[in-house]
């Protein structure tokens, strides 16, 4: 929280643009993305998951977007394919007992093979409705904007405000859960479904921005979801974690990229500054077992 | 009955690798017999070398209840070094131990992260893999870099008899691996560690130390086949990271090693042997990139179910 306001500050100084009103603009809208697929790879962290196939999906979501079919089939579809793949990672974690690294490691090889099947190259258009959707103002506040805001409402509402919220944090506190009669097995299978179509919504967001589909879009979202979850607090061995923190971390990294943009920091350096990032925060989260 | 559970429980044991290489076997055996001559296997078996080598050390890892994903990174850096131009006038077994250097100093800050200050194997790998790519990148300055020495060719394409020398280095490698676990205290502390680390640990088995050690190791494996992949195309490549990641951790699933089960060299080995005729079969019948992603993936998920149910049969 610290190193975030002291980012900005110091951009705000040694860049003129940064404070401006059309750069926040900007901020917010590479930001949101990062921000759904982040919010469902916290729930899947909070019962000690772990979720590497969202980039996929983001893939996947833009390439069937893209594919010239009405907004109302295309939508539901997108969904629909974004929870069974959800639905299959979690049961191969559940019922099969996979590891969850493997599963949704191979998860994402199937899904990138599957988009590159619908979409082999980036290209084609998508429908009008969700250009309107992502682009222009509604009542007078820009669109990315209130993605971002019925987003993080609708999260609060599950992780902090319901009863499936408060079972996460108690399957991912410790093996004793289902003794207090948790259905454990049922609510992972949810985490999992949920970190999937929130993907999907982000690659439906971005569809909107790019006003095409791109099979290799998503490719950083699995890294760079984890990277902003770290940051934001949550325990990746489970457990520990808030829905404001996931939503820092992703701002803190939108701005770093923002702010290397405007002092025209080479894009390799980048990759390297947030690959440093994500080992620093790491290192400073001690866990009791050796491992994964 | 009770024989007929025990010759179930020992057909489980069996590595699916062993089943899946029978059974690729037999396919491409059917498909194109003119393919199964030894000189034409052992290309494609050269082609897996490299990931071969990686698997070597992926098992100690995985068996240590860890993972390895830098091993893309190691192999471009590596890769990046010798084709550049930098070392053009630098002799050869310096050049050799740079690059060995550059894989074990990898592998030991992955270990001693993991091991020592206990973060996230899968983070900690990840994000070393993605700072090595964003510094070959940032030297390479986007452009793929020049050749390689020709020296490294030609020793890629000797041969002896007919079998290919990169393959003859790799079993030689293998058989050296699994002699090493096998006889070494080392090897012990592996296998403690793999089937329960906190019993290891409370027995006085030093799980940090044998931890930081198999991801050292882990790296110089990187290095070794970065060396051997580097050799085998003719100019400096600029992607191969993430499918040979993903295919070693693969085969050494399809191995019948996962997460705390004992290291063990050959089911790895066959495994990787599976992926070179994977490739041949696939090829022949026509299937492309995507298609292999997804066999690759459905692979990986049949394999880890396969032990999913068996462990909980077992228990």
């Amino acid at each position: 929280m610290i190193v975030a306001l002291a980012c900005c500050a110091g951009l705000a100084f040694s860049t003129a643009e940064f404070a401006s009103s059309q750069n926040i603009l900007n901020l917010i809208a590479q930001a949101a993305p990062l921000i759904l697929v982040s919010i469902g790879q916290m729930i899947v962290i909070l019962v000690r998951g772990l979720d590497l196939s969202v980039g996929s999906v983001v893939s996947l979501t833009t390439g069937i977007l893209s594919l010239n079919v009405p907004v109302y089939v295309s939508v539901p579809a997108v969904m629909l394919a974004a929870a069974a793949i959800g639905l299959l990672n979690g049961i191969s974690v559940t019922t099969f007992r996979v590891h969850p690294i493997i599963a949704t490691l191979s998860m994402m090889g199937i899904v990138q093979g599957v988009t590159m099947f619908v979409r082999p190259s980036a290209g084609g258009m998508v429908p009008p409705e969700i250009l309107a959707l992502v682009s222009g103002r509604l009542l007078g506040i820009y669109m990315p904007v209130i993605w971002v805001i019925v987003a993080i409402l609708v999260a609060w509402k599950v992780v902090h405000g319901s009863r499936f919220g408060l079972h996460l944090f108690a399957i991912g506190g410790g093996e004793t859960a289902g003794t207090f009669g948790i259905a454990e097995q049922r609510n992972v299978l949810a985490a999992y479904v949920l970190s999937s179509c929130f993907a999907a919504v982000a690659g439906i967001f971005l569809a909107g921005r790019i006003v095409s589909g791109d099979p290799n879009i998503g490719t950083q979202y699995a890294v760079d979801s984890i990277t902003a979850v770290a940051l934001g607090g949550t325990q990746l061995a489970g457990g520990i974690g808030s829905l404001h923190g996931t939503v820092i971390g992703c701002a803190l990294l939108a701005v770093i990229a923002n702010g290397m943009n405007l002092l025209n920091v080479s894009a390799f350096i980048q990759t390297i500054v947030k690959g440093l990032i994500l080992l620093a925060v790491i290192s400073l989260q001690p866990r009791k077992t050796i491992g994964l | 009955m009770n024989r007929l559970s025990n010759l179930s429980r020992a057909a489980l044991r069996v590595p699916p690798s062993y089943v899946v290489f029978a059974v690729l076997l037999v396919t491409l055996w059917a498909m194109r017999p003119n393919l199964m001559n030894v000189a034409i296997l052992g290309t494609f078996a050269r082609q897996v070398v490299p990931l071969g080598i990686v698997v070597l050390g992926q098992l100690l890892v995985i068996s240590s209840r860890s993972i390895d994903l830098s091993a893309g990174g190691v192999i471009l850096l590596v890769n990046y070094l010798i084709s550049s131009g930098l070392l053009y006038d630098w002799p050869v077994c310096l050049v050799i131990l740079l690059c060995l250097g550059v894989g074990l100093s990898v592998g030991l800050a992955n270990g001693l992260l993991v091991g020592k200050r206990r973060a996230s194997a899968v983070i900690v790998t990840l994000a070393l893999n993605i700072i090595l790519i964003g510094l070959v990148e940032y030297l390479a300055n986007g452009k793929p870099p020049g050749d390689v020495p020709k020296y490294f060719r030609e020793l890629y394409n000797l041969r002896f008899w007919t079998l290919p020398a990169p393959v003859i280095f790799w079993f030689a490698l293998a058989g050296l691996m699994s002699a090493f676990l096998g006889r070494s205290v080392f090897g012990r502390f592996v296998w403690s560690i793999g089937s329960n680390p906190i019993s290891a640990h409370f027995s006085g088995v030093p799980v940090e130390r044998t931890v930081v050690l198999a991801h050292t190791i882990c790296g110089l494996m990187s290095a070794v086949a970065a060396l051997v992949q580097t050799s085998s195309i003719a100019v400096g490549s600029v992607r191969f990271g993430p499918e040979l990641v993903m295919n070693s951790i693969a085969a050494t699933i399809l191995g019948g090693v996962v997460f705390g089960r004992p290291a063990l060299v050959w089911g790895p080995f066959v495994g990787v042997l599976c992926f070179a005729l994977l490739f041949v079969v696939m090829t022949t019948m026509g299937v492309q990139e995507p298609g292999k992603l997804i066999a690759q993936g459905l692979i990986i998920l049949l394999a880890a179910i396969f032990y999913g149910v068996r462990s909980k049969s077992n228990s």
